[in-house]
Protein backbone atom coordinates (compact mmCIF):
# COMPACT_ATOMS: atom_id res chain seq x y z
CA UNK A 1 0.00 0.00 0.00
CA UNK A 2 2.61 2.02 1.39
CA UNK A 3 4.96 1.57 -2.15
CA UNK A 4 1.48 2.07 -4.79
CA UNK A 5 1.25 5.37 -3.28
CA UNK A 6 4.78 6.53 -3.49
CA UNK A 7 4.41 5.30 -7.03
CA UNK A 8 1.62 7.19 -7.63
CA UNK A 9 3.01 10.54 -5.92
CA UNK A 10 5.82 9.95 -8.26
CA UNK A 11 3.54 9.79 -11.62
CA UNK A 12 1.55 12.86 -10.78
CA UNK A 13 4.75 14.55 -10.05
CA UNK A 14 6.15 13.77 -13.55
CA UNK A 15 3.07 14.83 -15.04
CA UNK A 16 3.03 17.76 -13.41
CA UNK A 17 6.82 18.08 -14.28
CA UNK A 18 5.69 17.74 -18.11
CA UNK A 19 3.00 19.60 -18.31
CA UNK A 20 5.01 22.50 -16.72
CA UNK A 21 7.83 22.06 -19.09
CA UNK A 22 5.27 22.55 -21.89
CA UNK A 23 3.62 25.56 -20.87
CA UNK A 24 7.29 26.72 -19.84
CA UNK A 25 8.58 26.12 -23.84
CA UNK A 26 5.44 27.86 -25.03
CA UNK A 27 5.93 31.13 -22.90
CA UNK A 28 9.75 31.62 -23.33
CA UNK A 29 9.35 30.99 -27.46
CA UNK A 30 6.67 33.58 -27.40
CA UNK A 31 8.18 35.91 -25.04
CA UNK A 32 12.07 35.22 -24.43
CA UNK A 33 13.45 33.78 -27.94
CA UNK A 34 13.87 37.58 -29.38
CA UNK A 35 16.65 38.54 -26.29
CA UNK A 36 17.74 35.30 -25.40
CA UNK A 37 17.43 32.95 -28.80
CA UNK A 38 15.28 29.80 -28.98
CA UNK A 39 18.81 27.73 -27.78
CA UNK A 40 19.06 30.20 -24.58
CA UNK A 41 22.65 31.52 -26.35
CA UNK A 42 21.25 34.59 -26.77
CA UNK A 43 22.97 34.56 -30.35
CA UNK A 44 20.15 37.05 -32.32
CA UNK A 45 20.15 39.86 -34.50
CA UNK A 46 19.15 42.26 -31.58
CA UNK A 47 21.54 44.90 -30.59
CA UNK A 48 21.03 46.34 -27.17
CA UNK A 49 22.84 48.51 -24.63
CA UNK A 50 23.04 45.57 -22.88
CA UNK A 51 23.54 42.39 -24.19
CA UNK A 52 21.37 39.53 -23.14
CA UNK A 53 22.94 36.44 -21.59
CA UNK A 54 23.43 33.35 -22.62
CA UNK A 55 21.39 30.61 -20.44
CA UNK A 56 23.44 28.22 -21.04
CA UNK A 57 26.13 28.77 -19.09
CA UNK A 58 24.10 31.67 -16.48
CA UNK A 59 25.37 31.20 -12.17
CA UNK A 60 21.81 31.41 -12.00
CA UNK A 61 19.72 28.26 -10.58
CA UNK A 62 16.17 27.88 -11.28
CA UNK A 63 15.15 29.41 -8.34
CA UNK A 64 17.26 32.55 -8.87
CA UNK A 65 16.17 32.02 -12.47
CA UNK A 66 12.13 32.50 -11.80
CA UNK A 67 12.97 35.67 -9.22
CA UNK A 68 14.61 37.82 -11.97
CA UNK A 69 11.92 36.76 -14.35
CA UNK A 70 8.94 37.76 -11.78
CA UNK A 71 11.08 40.85 -10.77
CA UNK A 72 13.20 41.68 -13.88
CA UNK A 73 17.13 42.26 -13.19
CA UNK A 74 16.97 45.79 -11.65
CA UNK A 75 15.05 44.70 -8.59
CA UNK A 76 17.78 42.64 -7.86
CA UNK A 77 20.51 44.89 -8.18
CA UNK A 78 21.03 45.70 -12.46
CA UNK A 79 21.42 49.02 -13.49
CA UNK A 80 19.57 48.99 -16.75
CA UNK A 81 16.09 47.68 -17.86
CA UNK A 82 16.88 45.47 -20.28
CA UNK A 83 15.70 42.32 -18.55
CA UNK A 84 11.76 43.64 -17.56
CA UNK A 85 9.60 42.27 -14.82
CA UNK A 86 6.51 39.93 -16.45
CA UNK A 87 5.03 39.68 -12.74
CA UNK A 88 1.81 41.69 -14.02
CA UNK A 89 2.03 39.50 -17.44
CA UNK A 90 1.80 35.84 -16.10
CA UNK A 91 0.74 34.29 -13.39
CA UNK A 92 3.06 32.68 -10.39
CA UNK A 93 2.21 28.99 -11.94
CA UNK A 94 3.05 30.35 -15.71
CA UNK A 95 6.25 32.19 -13.92
CA UNK A 96 7.21 29.33 -12.11
CA UNK A 97 6.68 26.98 -15.30
CA UNK A 98 9.62 29.15 -17.80
CA UNK A 99 11.93 29.15 -14.97
CA UNK A 100 11.75 25.60 -14.84
CA UNK A 101 12.11 25.06 -18.48
CA UNK A 102 15.07 27.27 -18.79
CA UNK A 103 17.13 25.24 -15.88
CA UNK A 104 16.00 21.78 -16.88
CA UNK A 105 16.16 22.48 -20.72
CA UNK A 106 19.06 25.14 -20.84
CA UNK A 107 21.31 24.97 -17.86
CA UNK A 108 20.43 21.78 -16.00
CA UNK A 109 23.37 21.11 -14.01
CA UNK A 110 24.19 24.96 -12.92
CA UNK A 111 24.04 24.66 -9.08
CA UNK A 112 26.39 21.32 -10.19
CA UNK A 113 28.70 23.50 -12.18
CA UNK A 114 28.86 26.05 -9.24
CA UNK A 115 29.40 24.04 -6.47
CA UNK A 116 31.97 21.99 -8.63
CA UNK A 117 34.07 25.00 -9.44
CA UNK A 118 33.92 26.27 -5.87
CA UNK A 119 35.29 23.20 -4.38
CA UNK A 120 38.02 23.19 -6.99
CA UNK A 121 38.91 26.71 -5.23
CA UNK A 122 41.52 27.00 -2.80
CA UNK A 123 40.08 26.89 0.97
CA UNK A 124 40.86 29.32 3.59
CA UNK A 125 43.43 28.82 5.70
CA UNK A 126 42.29 28.49 9.36
CA UNK A 127 45.01 31.19 10.31
CA UNK A 128 43.91 33.61 7.20
CA UNK A 129 40.22 33.25 8.44
CA UNK A 130 40.44 36.67 10.33
CA UNK A 131 42.41 38.47 7.61
CA UNK A 132 39.78 38.03 5.18
CA UNK A 133 37.60 41.19 6.74
CA UNK A 134 40.60 43.47 6.21
CA UNK A 135 42.09 42.17 2.67
CA UNK A 136 37.82 42.53 1.37
CA UNK A 137 37.90 45.79 2.56
CA UNK A 138 41.07 47.07 0.77
CA UNK A 139 40.65 45.20 -2.90
CA UNK A 140 36.90 46.34 -3.01
CA UNK A 141 38.04 49.91 -2.64
CA UNK A 142 40.79 49.64 -5.19
CA UNK A 143 39.55 47.54 -7.94
CA UNK A 144 35.71 46.82 -7.19
CA UNK A 145 34.45 50.52 -6.22
CA UNK A 146 35.30 51.79 -9.46
CA UNK A 147 32.33 50.27 -10.70
CA UNK A 148 30.18 49.33 -8.25
CA UNK A 149 30.28 52.37 -5.99
CA UNK A 150 31.67 52.55 -2.79
CA UNK A 151 28.75 51.74 -1.31
CA UNK A 152 28.24 49.14 -3.86
CA UNK A 153 24.78 50.99 -5.63
CA UNK A 154 26.50 50.44 -8.94
CA UNK A 155 27.31 54.16 -9.06
CA UNK A 156 30.94 54.21 -9.14
CA UNK A 157 33.49 56.75 -10.89
CA UNK A 158 33.44 55.10 -14.11
CA UNK A 159 30.03 54.72 -14.11
CA UNK A 160 30.03 58.87 -15.22
CA UNK A 161 31.61 58.45 -19.04
CA UNK A 162 29.37 60.39 -21.72
CA UNK A 163 29.21 56.78 -23.43
CA UNK A 164 27.04 55.43 -20.30
CA UNK A 165 28.82 52.13 -21.54
CA UNK A 166 28.84 49.85 -18.75
CA UNK A 167 26.46 48.70 -16.41
CA UNK A 168 27.36 47.54 -13.15
CA UNK A 169 25.04 45.66 -10.64
CA UNK A 170 24.01 47.23 -7.28
CA UNK A 171 25.33 44.65 -4.96
CA UNK A 172 22.96 45.78 -2.07
CA UNK A 173 20.36 44.25 -4.26
CA UNK A 174 22.13 41.62 -5.97
CA UNK A 175 20.50 37.76 -5.71
CA UNK A 176 23.83 36.10 -5.69
CA UNK A 177 25.30 34.13 -2.90
CA UNK A 178 28.70 35.05 -1.40
CA UNK A 179 30.15 31.32 -3.51
CA UNK A 180 28.79 32.92 -6.43
CA UNK A 181 30.15 36.33 -6.15
CA UNK A 182 33.52 35.03 -5.79
CA UNK A 183 33.24 32.78 -8.24
CA UNK A 184 31.51 35.65 -10.51
CA UNK A 185 34.75 37.88 -8.97
CA UNK A 186 37.12 34.74 -10.34
CA UNK A 187 36.10 33.84 -13.26
CA UNK A 188 34.45 37.11 -14.87
CA UNK A 189 30.67 38.00 -16.27
CA UNK A 190 31.54 36.20 -19.79
CA UNK A 191 32.60 33.07 -18.43
CA UNK A 192 28.64 33.14 -16.85
CA UNK A 193 27.19 33.90 -20.14
CA UNK A 194 27.18 37.77 -20.69
CA UNK A 195 28.05 38.92 -23.59
CA UNK A 196 31.01 41.68 -22.78
CA UNK A 197 33.34 41.15 -20.34
CA UNK A 198 33.15 44.54 -18.63
CA UNK A 199 32.53 42.43 -15.30
CA UNK A 200 36.67 40.77 -15.56
CA UNK A 201 37.96 37.95 -14.39
CA UNK A 202 40.24 38.85 -11.83
CA UNK A 203 42.00 35.21 -11.16
CA UNK A 204 45.26 36.50 -13.16
CA UNK A 205 45.76 39.37 -10.37
CA UNK A 206 44.22 37.95 -7.12
CA UNK A 207 44.20 34.65 -5.42
CA UNK A 208 41.20 32.62 -4.26
CA UNK A 209 41.70 33.81 -0.66
CA UNK A 210 41.62 37.46 -1.82
CA UNK A 211 38.67 37.01 -4.28
CA UNK A 212 36.64 35.22 -1.36
CA UNK A 213 37.50 38.43 1.17
CA UNK A 214 36.32 40.50 -1.27
CA UNK A 215 32.83 38.22 -1.63
CA UNK A 216 32.74 38.27 2.21
CA UNK A 217 32.87 41.87 2.43
CA UNK A 218 30.55 42.25 -0.17
CA UNK A 219 27.91 40.13 1.48
CA UNK A 220 28.51 41.19 5.18
CA UNK A 221 28.87 45.14 4.13
CA UNK A 222 26.30 45.78 1.49
CA UNK A 223 23.94 42.99 1.02
CA UNK A 224 20.62 43.20 1.97
CA UNK A 225 18.58 40.35 2.08
CA UNK A 226 15.02 40.32 0.35
CA UNK A 227 11.86 38.09 1.08
CA UNK B 1 87.33 86.36 -29.81
CA UNK B 2 86.20 86.48 -25.82
CA UNK B 3 82.49 86.38 -26.97
CA UNK B 4 83.57 83.26 -29.65
CA UNK B 5 85.20 81.40 -27.43
CA UNK B 6 82.14 82.06 -24.99
CA UNK B 7 79.54 81.02 -27.01
CA UNK B 8 81.59 77.94 -28.15
CA UNK B 9 81.63 76.62 -24.38
CA UNK B 10 78.26 77.95 -23.87
CA UNK B 11 77.44 75.83 -26.80
CA UNK B 12 79.26 72.71 -25.85
CA UNK B 13 77.79 72.85 -22.54
CA UNK B 14 74.09 72.99 -24.07
CA UNK B 15 74.76 70.17 -26.41
CA UNK B 16 75.81 67.57 -23.68
CA UNK B 17 72.61 68.30 -21.67
CA UNK B 18 69.95 65.95 -22.05
CA UNK B 19 66.34 66.70 -22.32
CA UNK B 20 64.21 64.41 -20.84
CA UNK B 21 61.46 62.43 -23.46
CA UNK B 22 57.73 61.74 -23.19
CA UNK B 23 56.49 58.72 -23.82
CA UNK B 24 53.14 57.73 -25.19
CA UNK B 25 51.47 55.01 -23.82
CA UNK B 26 47.63 54.62 -25.05
CA UNK B 27 45.27 52.67 -23.65
CA UNK B 28 42.92 50.89 -26.42
CA UNK B 29 40.73 48.10 -25.91
CA UNK B 30 41.89 47.69 -22.35
CA UNK B 31 45.07 46.95 -23.72
CA UNK B 32 48.08 49.30 -23.20
CA UNK B 33 50.16 49.77 -26.14
CA UNK B 34 52.74 49.36 -26.29
CA UNK B 35 52.81 46.91 -23.78
CA UNK B 36 56.53 47.13 -22.74
CA UNK B 37 58.87 50.49 -22.40
CA UNK B 38 62.16 51.13 -21.74
CA UNK B 39 62.54 55.20 -20.15
CA UNK B 40 65.16 57.02 -18.37
CA UNK B 41 64.95 58.59 -14.89
CA UNK B 42 63.25 61.87 -14.90
CA UNK B 43 61.41 61.10 -18.40
CA UNK B 44 57.66 61.44 -18.68
CA UNK B 45 55.06 58.78 -19.55
CA UNK B 46 51.55 60.42 -21.02
CA UNK B 47 48.75 57.53 -20.59
CA UNK B 48 46.12 58.28 -23.29
CA UNK B 49 42.67 56.61 -22.81
CA UNK B 50 41.45 55.74 -26.04
CA UNK B 51 38.84 53.48 -24.99
CA UNK B 52 35.26 54.85 -24.72
CA UNK B 53 35.32 53.82 -21.05
CA UNK B 54 37.45 55.00 -18.12
CA UNK B 55 40.92 53.43 -16.79
CA UNK B 56 42.85 53.90 -13.50
CA UNK B 57 46.42 53.43 -14.42
CA UNK B 58 48.25 53.22 -11.13
CA UNK B 59 51.60 51.25 -9.81
CA UNK B 60 52.13 50.15 -6.66
CA UNK B 61 56.02 49.89 -6.90
CA UNK B 62 57.44 51.62 -4.01
CA UNK B 63 60.20 54.28 -5.87
CA UNK B 64 57.94 55.23 -8.67
CA UNK B 65 54.44 54.76 -7.09
CA UNK B 66 51.71 56.78 -8.67
CA UNK B 67 47.59 56.79 -9.37
CA UNK B 68 46.30 58.60 -11.92
CA UNK B 69 42.65 58.21 -10.75
CA UNK B 70 40.19 57.71 -12.90
CA UNK B 71 40.89 59.09 -15.91
CA UNK B 72 37.49 59.36 -18.38
CA UNK B 73 37.31 58.50 -21.96
CA UNK B 74 39.41 60.30 -24.11
CA UNK B 75 41.86 61.84 -21.47
CA UNK B 76 45.54 61.49 -21.08
CA UNK B 77 47.58 61.85 -17.87
CA UNK B 78 51.20 62.06 -17.32
CA UNK B 79 53.68 60.82 -14.59
CA UNK B 80 57.23 61.58 -14.44
CA UNK B 81 59.44 58.45 -14.04
CA UNK B 82 61.16 58.84 -10.48
CA UNK B 83 63.36 55.83 -10.04
CA UNK B 84 65.65 53.39 -12.07
CA UNK B 85 64.46 49.74 -11.87
CA UNK B 86 61.41 47.36 -13.57
CA UNK B 87 57.92 47.70 -12.59
CA UNK B 88 54.57 46.99 -13.53
CA UNK B 89 51.79 49.57 -14.19
CA UNK B 90 48.13 48.18 -13.88
CA UNK B 91 44.67 49.74 -14.70
CA UNK B 92 42.62 49.06 -11.13
CA UNK B 93 39.77 48.23 -13.33
CA UNK B 94 40.70 46.15 -16.07
CA UNK B 95 43.15 43.26 -14.47
CA UNK B 96 44.84 42.34 -17.88
CA UNK B 97 45.92 45.19 -18.31
CA UNK B 98 49.94 45.25 -18.17
CA UNK B 99 52.37 47.68 -18.80
CA UNK B 100 56.07 46.85 -17.86
CA UNK B 101 58.49 49.92 -17.57
CA UNK B 102 62.09 49.66 -17.59
CA UNK B 103 63.59 52.44 -15.82
CA UNK B 104 67.41 53.29 -16.10
CA UNK B 105 69.07 56.07 -14.91
CA UNK B 106 70.38 58.56 -17.84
Amino acid sequence: MHKLFLLLLLGVTLFATEKDLVLGKQIFEKTCISCHAKDGSASTDVHLVVMPRSLKISILDEEQSYQIIKKGARYWGSTSDIMPSFESIYDEHELRSVAHYIAQTFNPNAKKRVNKLYNESEPIALNKIKKMDKRGKKIYKRNCSWCHGVTAQGDGDATHNPEKSIYPYNLTKTLLDEKQIFLYAKYGGKFFGTAKDDMPHWSRKYDDFTLKSVAKYIVKEFKKEKN
Amino acid sequence: MKNILKIALLSLLLSSVTYAKNHVVDQRGKTFIPHKISVEVGDTITFKNSDDFAHNVYTDDEENEFDVGMQAAGTSSTITVKAEGKFIVECAIHPNMILEVTATEE
